[in-house]
């Protein structure tokens, strides 16, 4: 009697232990909980509290604000008419001076995962029509009508999203958009080149 | 007689010969179809999925399609085709965008790409989806257990049957033995247990109010059950896609509703990664999960252009790292001017479905990696530090011979108030 009552007792608490899952959901317990837990608002902070205790907080800037050192808003609105018109925006970049290691940097990271580390349109998501992404993003380099789009068109793009194609501007600033604008330009104008010499190459 | 024979013989040939040629023409329609689907439409259009524009599968059935000149007028201009046509104005309605005209598609070309939506239209069985599996260490976790288990059991009544056999031994032999004292009155036995007790349990308190406050191993549920091993892993999406703040400021942030949607706009469904489990192992649905999204984001797939990205809610996480108010931890003094990778500090994150914390934050934590890492001095436009280019003395040190390396500690790395505000 005795024996069996140990033997389920060990099985018992052998159940227990083993079904204690090891994964660990709480944060457990702190020293001074308020210096772990900002009693300031910190970045992600929900501002509902101060929303009900009647404190009027905008999280927003009033619209129209021009943060400093931003370049001038853009014109247009996101409408067709807005993107036909967007084409007589030029870059206001100077060209020449565009670090474009760095813009080539913002497009692998923004860009390349659709539209390709070679701008052909044919990035990881799409993979020749087997990746888990369902439009074909457009080949920037080597489609005549794309390597033909104005750098305002594109920027408008970019700005507003096109379709299947989301809006950057929360990631990419102004500027970035368009440094991402020039490499682009600069890859198109390349790989034409480059092309053209290797028919020539060829028809030598 | 035998001419009949050949006859039939150079009939058939002919009959196989035709059929091979047609069916070599056909393979070739398709191909030219899918070449001109990649290349026009399929920026707007899937063929089994709706998108910019109607999912394609089934075409012929819908409307007049099924006459290719129809079908030609369309794409050669859509607009002026909608102008007397009630049909694609229901669908203009509906998918919001206007498609764009092609009027270089000529009638053969349309054949082809109907071709072509027809033979994608007909599922290809996927070989079935490296099914994944539950994860293993947990099962073998039960299986150590239930063998250590009866191991203990069996070595508990060897020790009863040896002591009994002892005792029928000594009995036999004609020795008195005293009463059995039943183990936990012996005395020696009491004091050992007593000061295991307090060696254990001075370890566990001590272990416990170092760790206090301290969330190493930290895993949380989450409101969406979003895989960092499909995103950043699977689909080799970068960090800083969504983590750009990384780059240029003191948090990586966590992406708004607005990023996902960049992507999620067009993937409704989770397809192609393999089975998902939570850490307790049950299983997720990836494609309900997504759904989730789409509510928190105010998305309506089967009504795209409806969608008003500024009435988007905002995805409560729950924040896993979290330093103490009094040290400033800056992620672009680590990740560009310090080179240093995510990874080294949040582990193998690519590996991970939910989110763990790998590091326990300590302050010993940061100060060995400031002892031991060597400052990047190589800077160009991507990263290093110009700030240290200034540093002629640790370059004159070095050429001297009296050191032999830069490190974090040199540059100031353990003051206190560089991490204590
Ligand atoms: C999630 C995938 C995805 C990402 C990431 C992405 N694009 Fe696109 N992009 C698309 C798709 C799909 C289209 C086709 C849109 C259409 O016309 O239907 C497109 C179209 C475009 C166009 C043509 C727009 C027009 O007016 O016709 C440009 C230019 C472009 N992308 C540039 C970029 C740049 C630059 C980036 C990086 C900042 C980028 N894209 C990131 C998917 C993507
Ligand atoms: C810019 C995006 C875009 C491109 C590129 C595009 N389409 Fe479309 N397509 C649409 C949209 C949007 C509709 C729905 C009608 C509308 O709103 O104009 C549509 C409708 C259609 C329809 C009618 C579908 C139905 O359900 O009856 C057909 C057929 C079609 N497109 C074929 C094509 C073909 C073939 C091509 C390539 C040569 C193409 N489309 C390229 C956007 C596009
Ligand atoms: C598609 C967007 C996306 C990508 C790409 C991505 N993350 Fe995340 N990351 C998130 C979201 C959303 C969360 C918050 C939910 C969570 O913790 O799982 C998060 C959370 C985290 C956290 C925990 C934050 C906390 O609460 O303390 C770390 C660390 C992290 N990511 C690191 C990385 C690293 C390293 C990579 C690249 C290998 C990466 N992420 C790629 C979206 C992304
Ligand atoms: C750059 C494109 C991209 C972005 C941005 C993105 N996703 Fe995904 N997401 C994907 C891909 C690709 C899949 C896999 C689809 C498949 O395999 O069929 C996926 C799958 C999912 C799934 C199902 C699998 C899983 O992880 O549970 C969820 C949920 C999800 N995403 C949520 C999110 C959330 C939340 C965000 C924003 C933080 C986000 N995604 C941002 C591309 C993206
Ligand atoms: C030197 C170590 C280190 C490196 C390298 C590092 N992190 Fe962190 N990360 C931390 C610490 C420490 C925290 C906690 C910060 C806090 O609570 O203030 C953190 C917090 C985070 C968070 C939570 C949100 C926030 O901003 O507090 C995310 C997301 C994150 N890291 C992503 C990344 C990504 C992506 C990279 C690579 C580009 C990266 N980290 C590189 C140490 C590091
Ligand atoms: C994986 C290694 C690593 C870890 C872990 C790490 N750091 Fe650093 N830290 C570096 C490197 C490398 C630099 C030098 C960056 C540079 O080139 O300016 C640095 C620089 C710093 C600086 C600036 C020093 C100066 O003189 O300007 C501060 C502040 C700092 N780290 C705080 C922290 C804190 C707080 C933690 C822990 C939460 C931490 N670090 C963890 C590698 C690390
Ligand atoms: C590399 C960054 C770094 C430097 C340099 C640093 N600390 Fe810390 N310190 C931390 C971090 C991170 C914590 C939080 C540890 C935790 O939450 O467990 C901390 C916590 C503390 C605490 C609270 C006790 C604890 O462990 O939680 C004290 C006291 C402290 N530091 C004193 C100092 C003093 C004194 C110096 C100068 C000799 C110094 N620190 C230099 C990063 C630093």
């Amino acid at each position: 009697m005795k024996r069996i009552s140990i033997f389920f007792g060990v099985l018992t608490t052998a159940v227990v232990l083993i079904g204690c899952s090891n994964v660990r959901r709480d944060p457990g317990t702190v020293y001074m909980p308020d210096m772990s837990y900002s009693r300031a608002y910190e970045t992600y902070a929900s501002t509902e509290a101060l929303t009900q205790a009647g404190v009027n907080y905008t999280a927003t800037p009033v619209s129209g604000t021009i943060a400093r050192g931003e370049m001038a808003a853009y014109p247009y609105k996101n409408d067709s008419a807005g993107y036909a018109m967007s084409a007589s925006v030029k870059n206001p970049l100077d060209v020449a001076a565009v670090d474009l290691k760095e813009a080539e940097r913002l497009y692998l990271v923004n860009c390349g995962i659709c539209h390709g580390k070679k701008l052909d349109g044919n990035g990881p998501l799409w993979n020749d029509g087997n990746g888990p992404y369902p439009s074909k993003p457009i080949a920037l380099v080597g489609d005549a009508k794309y390597e033909a789009m104005a750098e305002g068109t594109m920027f408008h793009s970019l700005t507003y999203g096109k379709n299947a194609m989301g809006s950057y501007a929360s990631q990419l600033s102004t500027k970035q958009r368009w440094m991402v604008i020039t490499y682009v330009k600069s890859k198109q104008g390349a790989k034409a080149a480059a092309a053209a010499a290797d028919s020539t190459a060829k028809s030598m | 007689m035998n001419l009949q024979h050949v006859l039939l013989r150079r009939f058939s040939i002919l009959l196989i010969l035709l059929f091979s040629c047609s069916h070599s023409m056909f393979a070739q329609d398709i191909a030219a179809g899918k070449a001109l689907f990649m290349g026009k439409c399929a920026s707007c259009h899937n063929v089994l999925k709706d998108g910019t524009g109607p999912a394609l599968k089934g075409l012929e059935e819908r409307h007049k399609w099924a006459d290719h000149k129809e079908l030609q007028a369309w794409i050669n201009n859509p607009a002026a085709y909608m102008a007397k046509d009630p049909y694609t104005q229901g669908l203009k309605a509906k998918y919001g965008s206007m498609m764009t005209g092609f009027a270089e598609i000529t009638l053969a070309d349309v054949d082809n790409i109907v071709a072509y939506i027809n033979d994608a239209a007909i599922v290809k069985v996927a070989p079935a989806a490296a099914s994944g599996q539950a994860p293993e260490g947990d099962q073998n976790a039960v299986l150590f257990g239930i063998i250590s288990l009866v191991l203990g059991v069996i070595a508990l009544i060897l020790m009863q049957v040896n002591s009994n056999l002892k005792r029928m031994s000594d009995e036999a032999d004609g020795l008195k033995t005293p009463a059995p004292i039943p183990f936990y009155r012996r005395k020696s036995n009491i004091a050992l247990m007593s000061i295991a007790f307090f060696v254990f349990g001075g370890f566990m308190v001590a272990k416990g109010a170092i760790g206090m406050g301290r969330q190493k191993d930290y895993q949380p549920e989450q409101p969406i059950y979003y895989s960092h091993k499909v995103h950043a892993g699977i689909n080799q999406i970068n960090c800083l896609y969504c983590h750009g703040n990384a780059w240029e400021s003191k948090h990586a942030a966590i992406p708004s509703t607005n990023v996902c949607m960049n992507c999620h706009k067009a993937i409704s469904t989770y397809e192609k990664g393999p089975k998902l489990f939570d850490e307790e192992g049950k299983e997720i649905n990836g494609t309900a999960e997504i759904a989730k999204l789409y509510k928190y984001a105010g998305f309506d797939p089967s009504n795209p252009n409806q969608w008003d990205p500024s009435k988007a809610k905002p995805i409560e996480w729950v924040k896993i790292h979290n330093l103490p108010d009094h040290v400033y931890f800056n992620h672009a003094q680590h990740v560009r001017a310090g080179n240093v990778q995510c990874q080294s500090c949040h582990g193998e994150i690519t590996a991970m479905d939910e989110v763990k914390q790998v590091a326990d934050l300590s302050m010993g934590w940061c100060i060995n990696c400031h002892r031991e890492t060597k400052v990047n001095f190589n800077y160009d436009s991507t990263g290093g530090n110009k700030f240290y280019s200034l540093y002629e003395k640790f370059h004159n040190d070095i050429r001297n011979g009296k050191m032999d390396s830069v490190k974090v500690k040199d540059i100031g790395g353990l003051e206190c108030q560089k991490c204590h505000y």
